[in-house]
């Protein structure tokens, strides 16, 4: 446990990969990096405002996170991940553990606006932070779960909260725009499908982004 | 002979599935979502080792690590040895999963490392260690007809070559697990990610001896299994002895390493094959020595495939490797035998200086019989003339033609096979209630194919009701026996007696309340939600319903011959393009044409074609497990260097229903397997069609295509 006793809350370990997959992604690249460069310098300033330094955190850690707009608290370790904190936790099941690596988008969740990676995001670096995950998302029309529904863009559904989540997020970044199918392809390359679903998600997304620019 | 209505309201159209928005929302709760009261967390120690004998074992570290609540041996020192890693060993049960893991990692474990084998090539080397008893191959009889021999010396061309198939596994997207809940000393309740829930079941039975009606196993939804998920296995019962152990319930769940290495996994296939035809294009015979690994398991395969030829032997030897073991994965043996075949098939096309798409035509069977009095040769020649206008096969050239600047263009195509076809043995309980609710029952389950929708459609249309209405309650091992989701065997062996038990409950409702409608029984009708007298609207479904009074309709639906049938074929055809400098494949369409009988929702059915195409362009594309032989462990256990494609890899798809009032009239089959046999074999084509130069390995990833380019230029 040696390794785990000096993890400190830092505002960014867990997403920047995140942010590196998507930015290093050709689609809409100028947008997304601006965000996250001022994300990252928010964060620098934060940092170095700080009155008392990183905070070092070991052993069972009690910790409140706000999940859609409910504050949930819990004990955590340090090293948990903010992926096992929802879902072993506080039973917010919606975003899946598959391949706990960052590889396959499945546990996605969108922390302070930006999409991340919840399987190697800390629970505790998410303290004070806007939590959203697919639970809490609109399922009426005109929402991003109600256009996978009618597109079958999921067949055994273990991969489809994180393409919901991660074509939210794509979305809500691009306001007002109607992507194109190349635009959606790129927005939805960090998320792997087994069934092979993909060209339901293609539509999904296409005709939630139609009906959210109508909105 | 029972029959589908002639017109039809619901069947056939597309309608979305009944538990899509619960699954898009995040709130379907799946197997690894539950957590009892109380739940522990169960983690799995498993042999770092391809082959070890266990000499000592001990518990005890995990036993003293905080929040540790059981701790189980699965391995017996100085008797277990380890043939694969990720062999289980033993499993932890502790109040979080962080704990259980460190737990796992304090077990102390001594090996007696010996010498493994866990390639192919490693397996059969010569001076390679016996790292089987029964030695490390297995060769079997060849398989013979007519005098292939002799009829060989009579073709006018001939090719020989040897393709290859790497293993694959199922990375089901949820992992191998279940979470037990003992209810008492005799009686557990087991959440299971499976494609059985009977299955499962019958395992708790069989292991802790409790009366089958106190196990109850459920799988509301689940993440995926493509055939390796239908027992409770190694871990599923460990997870049960901890929950026992510990007085508390336990999830178990294995790790996405675990899941590569244990899960199961499509054996390999290598096939040194000569075929020869005359000039004018008919086959006249196959010579064919194959082998190919499943772990210590099967990996036999169907050839010739698809193609008539008159003269043939065949061989296959079972190569054997200290790698986890193989399991049925989507279309078990025909993509193997599909690629192969497909591939000499083109190769000796390209000899003889034909028309591949002619040649394919020419060798059909003349007859090829399937249920239903179908000839399938003609159902062939239909499905190939719509596949080739969809694909745009005018366009097609020799080899070689691909374009002049390195990336080159190619055209390919392939046919498959499935027999398919239900049990007649499964039962569906149908129940209306007085409040106007309908509930269906059996112990089947939906892993993503839609199952629980295409009964409530069936449902649906009996009763004259949307949808919507109509409650398919499926994956509890407790309700009417149901099928395993393999196969393609779910849809026609659930459809029939979900139909059946409509129809009984329609007609005992009309029984039930045609007295006080002072009507004849055969003069009531049910549509839009209304019940007909005489084609008269008359009553409301509630209203209806409310004059069962305090009883509702109990019955039970059972096969009936004449709704489902078996055999089925398809094509598929595939534009590519190859970078001839890189290496890279891109493809820029795929064209499927499948048969499956009578569609019941199209929707989903087109849903699961798309997904047998995507899963075929991972195989012929990128899929691989890489074993590294000096260390004996697999390289890629995880989803990044394993590849699966994303979504810039998936090219225009289109999907073509053979659906026609004569594959209508054949009733129900299902459409898992079939439409993932074929795409990368007519890849692996269009790739040789674009650069001129067959590569033989799948998959079709750059350094593949790089070594084939070399090999044709003398350089490797």
């Amino acid at each position: 446990m040696a390794e785990h006793e000096n993890g400190t809350s830092t505002g960014r370990g867990g997403h920047s990969r995140r942010r590196f997959l998507r930015g290093s992604g050709l689609a809409a690249a100028s947008a997304v990096l601006t965000s996250q460069a001022n994300v990252a310098l928010d964060e620098a300033k934060a940092e170095a405002q700080a009155p008392d330094g990183p905070e070092a955190l070991s052993g069972d850690v009690t910790l409140t996170l706000q999940v859609d707009g409910r504050e949930l608290s819990c004990v955590v370790e340090p090293r948990s991940t903010l992926l096992d904190t929802l879902r072993n936790r506080l039973d917010v099941t919606g975003p899946k553990r598959v391949c706990d690596r960052a590889s396959c988008g499945a546990c996605t969740v969108i922390v302070d606006g930006d999409a991340v990676y919840s399987c190697t995001t800390l629970a505790v670096s998410c303290k004070g932070k806007a939590i959203e995950t697919v639970e809490g998302f609109e399922t009426g029309e005109g929402g991003v779960p109600h256009a996978f529904h009618q597109h079958d863009a999921l067949m055994c559904g273990y991969c489809t909260p994180g393409f919901v989540t991660a074509c939210k997020a794509f979305l809500d970044a691009n306001p007002g725009k109607e992507p194109t199918l190349e635009d959606v392809k790129r927005g939805l390359d960090g998320n792997i499908c087994r069934c092979g679903t993909y060209i339901g998600v293609f539509e999904a997304a296409l005709a939630a982004a139609k009906t959210m620019k109508g909105a | 002979m029972a029959s589908w209505p002639e017109s039809t309201r619901l069947i056939g159209k597309s309608i979305p599935r009944l538990d899509g928005l619960a699954k898009a929302s995040g709130r379907a709760k799946y197997p690894s979502d539950i957590r009892p009261e109380g739940m522990l967390f169960g983690v799995l120690l498993t042999s770092p080792h391809a082959n070890a004998k266990v000499k000592a074992l001990d518990l005890e570290p995990a036993r003293a690590m905080p929040g540790v609540k059981g701790v189980i041996a699965l391995a017996t020192a100085g008797e277990t040895n380890v043939i694969y890693q990720g062999q289980e060993i033993a499993a932890v049960a502790a109040e979080t999963e962080e704990k259980a893991r460190d737990a796992a990692r304090a077990i102390k474990v001594e090996y007696e490392v010996l010498p493994h084998v866990v390639t192919e090539r490693q397996s059969t080397a010569e001076g390679a260690p016996k790292a089987f008893a029964a030695g490390n191959s297995r060769p079997g009889r060849a398989q013979t007809a007519g005098k292939p021999d002799e009829a060989m010396k009579g073709a006018d061309a001939t090719i020989e070559a040897t393709y290859e198939l790497p293993v694959i596994t199922h990375v089901c997207l949820e992992p191998h697990g279940l979470t037990a809940e003992w209810k008492g000393p005799d009686s557990i309740t087991v959440y299971a990610s499976t494609q059985s829930v009977m299955g499962v079941a019958n395992d708790m039975v069989e292991t802790f001896g409790v009366d089958a009606s106190k196990v109850k196993v459920l799988t509301e939804v689940m993440g995926g299994g493509f055939g390796s998920k239908f027992n409770a296995d190694v871990w599923g019962i460990a997870a049960a002895k901890l929950a026992k152990e510990a007085g508390r319930p336990v999830r178990m769940f294995l790790d996405r390493a675990q899941e590569h290495l244990i899960g199961g996994n499509r054996p390999s296939a290598k096939a040194t094959i000569q075929l020869g035809a005359t000039k004018d294009g008919k086959l006249v015979a196959m010579t064919a020595e194959t082998s190919g690994t499943g772990g210590r398991g099967g990996s036999n395969f169907p050839l010739p495939y698809v193609y008539h030829v008159p003269d043939r032997t065949r061989s296959h030897t079972e190569v054997f490797v200290n790698c986890g073991g193989s399991r049925a994965m989507r279309a078990p043996g025909h993509p193997q035998g599909c690629a192969v075949m497909e591939a000499a098939m083109d190769d000796l096309a390209h000899k003889l200086g034909i028309n591949p798409l002619e040649f394919r035509l020419k060798n059909l069977a003349e007859t090829d019989m399937v249920a239903g009095g179908i000839n399938r040769t003609e159902i062939y020649h239909e499905q190939v003339r719509r596949g080739a206008e969809l694909i745009g096969w005018g366009r097609w050239k020799p080899r070689g033609q691909g374009g002049d600047g390195p990336v080159k263009r190619g055209l390919g195509m392939a046919l498959h096979q499935w027999g398919g076809g239900g049990a007649q043995d499964k039962q569906v309980a149908c129940i209306v209630n007085p409040d106007g609710s309908v509930e269906l029952r059996s112990a089947t389950q939906d892993i993503g194919t839609g199952a629980r929708t295409i009964l409530a459609i069936i449902a649906a249309e009996v009763f004259g009701l949307e949808v919507g209405r109509i409650r398919s309650n499926i994956g509890d091992s407790t309700f009417p026996p149901g099928q395993s989701s393999g196969g393609s065997t779910t849809s026609p062996s659930m459809a029939p007696p979900c139909f059946d038990a409509a129809v009984k409950a329609r007609d005992e409702l009309f029984r039930r309340i045609a007295p006080g409608l002072e009507a004849a029984v055969e003069d009531l009708a049910l549509k839009d939600g209304q019940v007909l007298v005489k084609g008269e609207a008359r009553l409301t479904w509630e209203q209806a319903c409310r004059k069962l009074g305090m009883m509702p309709i109990n019955v039970v639906g059972v096969f009936a011959q004449g709704l489902s049938s078996t055999g089925v074929g398809g094509c598929q055809f595939a534009e590519v393009t190859v970078d001839v400098e890189t290496g890279v494949v891109r493809l820029k369409k795929i064209v499927a044409v499948q048969d499956t009988g009578l569609i019941l929702d199209m929707l989903t059915w087109r849903s699961q074609v798309y997904g047998g195409v995507i899963g075929g362009l991972n195989y012929g594309l990128f899929e691989e497990r890489i074993m590294d032989e000096p260390t004996g462990v697999m390289l890629n256990p995880d989803m990044e260097m394993y590849k699966l494609a994303g979504a810039t890899d998936i090219p225009e798809i289109v999907v073509e229903a053979h659906d026609t009032p004569e594959m209508r009239a054949r009733g129900v089959i299902g459409v898992g397997e079939p439409p993932t046999i074929s795409t990368a074999a007519a890849i692996g084509n269009a790739v040789a069609n674009a650069i001129g130069v067959r590569v033989p390995k799948w998959p079709m990833s750059p350094m593949n295509v790089l070594d084939a380019l070399a090999a044709a230029e003398g350089k490797a």
